[in-house]
């Protein structure tokens, strides 16, 4: 099958399909328009490429899901750096009207 | 004697309790009349390597180890039979109580944890689940660790199915970053169970499964909230197993000789936490039965039919992150930095057994589709009406739409971050955005989820179908 390699050099339980670079079909794939997706014929495929292409899914599906949430991280620090921005600038006015007095 | 149906060999006596993948009942060995654990978890197909992997559970002998007597398939659930552990879980115990655990409880708690360990990666097994729910206690309160082996691998072929990815807040940064691991995996789990036992519950517990994910293998390793509460000791042993490296990781047997360990109290002094905890399960269940018994007198005529109920809503409402709140009940997801050693304040939900049944936040916002703020600038969005910043790097990013585009374009715009708009917005926006976001970041995240599934599902069916070819021949 060519999919499963296994590196002498890492411990046990690395999933195989870690050190499988991932066929670029396969990443067109995975984003296109789900209507075309009845053009491929995964019967033609044996049962260990399938499988190691169901791995790759998982894969891709991680990569895509790190990106959703660092997106999400950098927006909420944009939001609370934001927000405190904010509540320093009310201080600083109501610290120049105190001082004011 | 796998021939004869369980229910022939077992009656069922009441559920135990719920996890993630299924359901435990406590049984009665009808011959024999010794009580036991059943644990219910319904499978879809081809499982040879969880029943190897059971086998292999059985030979195990410990007794720090729960002990695998067997399994059976009924219908599409397996059935896997196992030792009964009388006072639960200890995070069951936790909860019921309402308290979190002294440190004398938690070093004899640890005590036989690490034995457990020291047994299992002796023979090269990893747990690969260690928390307070999988660990628990017998009458007498030896503790024994719980759903080992079988638990991973069910893990692992669910998340091929449905890419659900397991509660990160006890795994190894090792384990999250997928580099390969090993058996000290289990002993970073330790130390965050050391942690959950004092705390009430795990490091970043209280923020989102996702962020979590991203943040145990970037941050520093967690400690104790409140270091001056607790001995130098016992700080020392979780420092010993939150390395992040797990080359330098102490190994169970190390953590063995340690001082805090060496200091354990005999199980005997978890009698009145067992006791307390038993009492409140106790009335817990009169009051339900007397509930039970007004609703609906029908529902346990049938040892069956109750069962496959429950474990059909499960099986197709499993979401990722859900078991965290299932877990901490309501303290944790909305009060963000919840003082944690106040856990006996919030006294009447945060570790309530009763707790309802988890409602994945995304499904009330789902209809609301407005979602995708994100989008500045292009021409669907409609969250920026009345502001119309435009990006420099607008053009290029309308000019991509979907497909490989989309991707470049969350890369685009998560190295860029330009938020100069958010300015332009009122304070009560930016808080109520503030307060969206995890709604929103799991909205999103349902739709990939979704996506990759209906992806996968000629894959599988391909597979399925060859696997029936081959077993033809
Ligand atoms: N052998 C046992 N003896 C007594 N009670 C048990 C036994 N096994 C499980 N339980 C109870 O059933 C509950 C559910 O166990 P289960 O393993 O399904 O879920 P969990 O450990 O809470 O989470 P996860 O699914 O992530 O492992 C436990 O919290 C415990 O109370
Ligand atoms: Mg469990």
């Amino acid at each position: 099958g060519g999919c499963y390699l296994v590196s002498p050099y890492v411990p046990t339980l690395v999933p195989p399909y870690l050190l499988e670079e991932i066929p670029h079909w396969l990443i067109v794939y995975s984003k296109a328009d789900e209507e075309l997706d009845h053009k491929l014929h995964w019967n033609m495929f044996r049962l260990s490429e399938l499988d190691c292409y169901s791995d790759m899914l998982t894969r891709l599906y991680k990569q895509e899901l790190q990106l959703i949430v660092m997106k999400y991280e950098r927006y909420r620090s944009a939001l609370l750096q934001e927000i405190e921005r904010r509540r320093h600038a009310t201080h600083a006015i109501t610290y120049r009207a105190h001082s004011n007095c | 004697s796998l021939t004869r149906q369980p229910e022939e060999v077992f009656d069922i006596i009441c559920k135990l309790g719920e996890g993630s993948y299924g359901s435990v009942y406590k049984a009665l060995h009808k011959e024999s009349g010794q009580v036991l654990a059943i644990k219910q978890v319904p499978v879809d197909t081809d499982l040879q390597e969880i029943i190897k992997e059971i086998s292999i559970m059985q030979q195990c002998d410990s007794p720090y180890v729960v002990k695998y007597y067997g399994s059976y398939f009924k219908n599409t659930d397996l059935w896997i039979v196992m030792e009964y552990c009388g006072a639960g879980s200890v995070s069951d115990i936790m909860r019921l109580r309402k308290k979190t655990l002294s440190e004398d409880e938690i070093a004899t708690i640890l005590c036989d944890t690490l034995k457990g360990l020291e047994y299992l990666h002796r023979r090269r097994k990893i747990h690969r689940d260690i928390k307070a729910g999988n660990i628990l206690l017998n009458t007498e309160g030896h503790a024994k660790l719980a759903d080992f082996g079988v638990a991973g691998q069910l893990t692992d072929t669910m998340a091929k199915r449905n890419t659900v990815i397991g509660t990160p807040f006890w795994m190894a940064p090792e384990v999250i970053q997928e580099i390969g691991y090993d058996c000290v995996a289990d002993i970073w789990s330790l130390g965050i169970t050391a942690l959950e036992m004092a705390e009430g519950k795990p490091p970043y517990g209280d923020i989102h499964p996702m962020r979590a994910i991203f943040m145990i293998p970037t941050k520093p390793p967690p400690s104790f909230r409140e270091p001056d509460q607790w001995s130098p000791e016992f700080i020392d042993f979780v420092s010993q197993c939150l390395v992040k490296n797990p080359d330098e990781r102490a190994t169970a047997e190390f953590l063995l000789t340690h001082e805090f360990i060496g200091n354990a109290k005999h199980p005997s002094i978890l009698s009145t936490m067992i006791a307390e905890a038993r009492e409140i399960r106790e009335s817990q269940a009169y009051r339900n039965s007397q509930q039970q018994q007004t609703n609906n007198a029908k529902t346990f005529a049938g040892g069956e039919g109750y069962s496959e109920a429950t474990m059909r809503q499960r099986s197709d409402g499993t979401l990722v992150p859900s078991d965290l709140a299932a877990d901490l009940g309501t303290m944790v997801i909305n009060e963000p930095d919840a003082d944690l050693a106040t856990m006996k304040r919030h006294d009447t939900d945060p570790m309530d057994t009763n707790r309802p049944k988890y409602r994945p936040l995304f499904l009330e916002h789902f209809e609301k589709k407005d979602v995708n703020h994100l989008n500045i600038g292009a021409p669907t969005n409609g969250t920026l009406t009345g502001h119309n910043i435009r990006l420099p790097t607008d053009d290029n990013l309308t000019a991509e739409g979907g497909g490989e585009g989309a991707l470049s374009f969350q890369r685009a715009f998560v190295e860029e971050g330009n938020f100069e708009f958010l300015a332009f917005l009122s304070e009560a926006e930016l808080e109520s955005r503030v307060a969206r976001l995890d709604a929103e970041m799991e909205a999103e995240i349902e739709l990939l989820r979704t996506r990759y599934a209906r992806k996968r599902q000629p894959i599988l069916d391909a597979m399925h179908l060859k696997r029936k070819r081959q077993q033809n021949f």
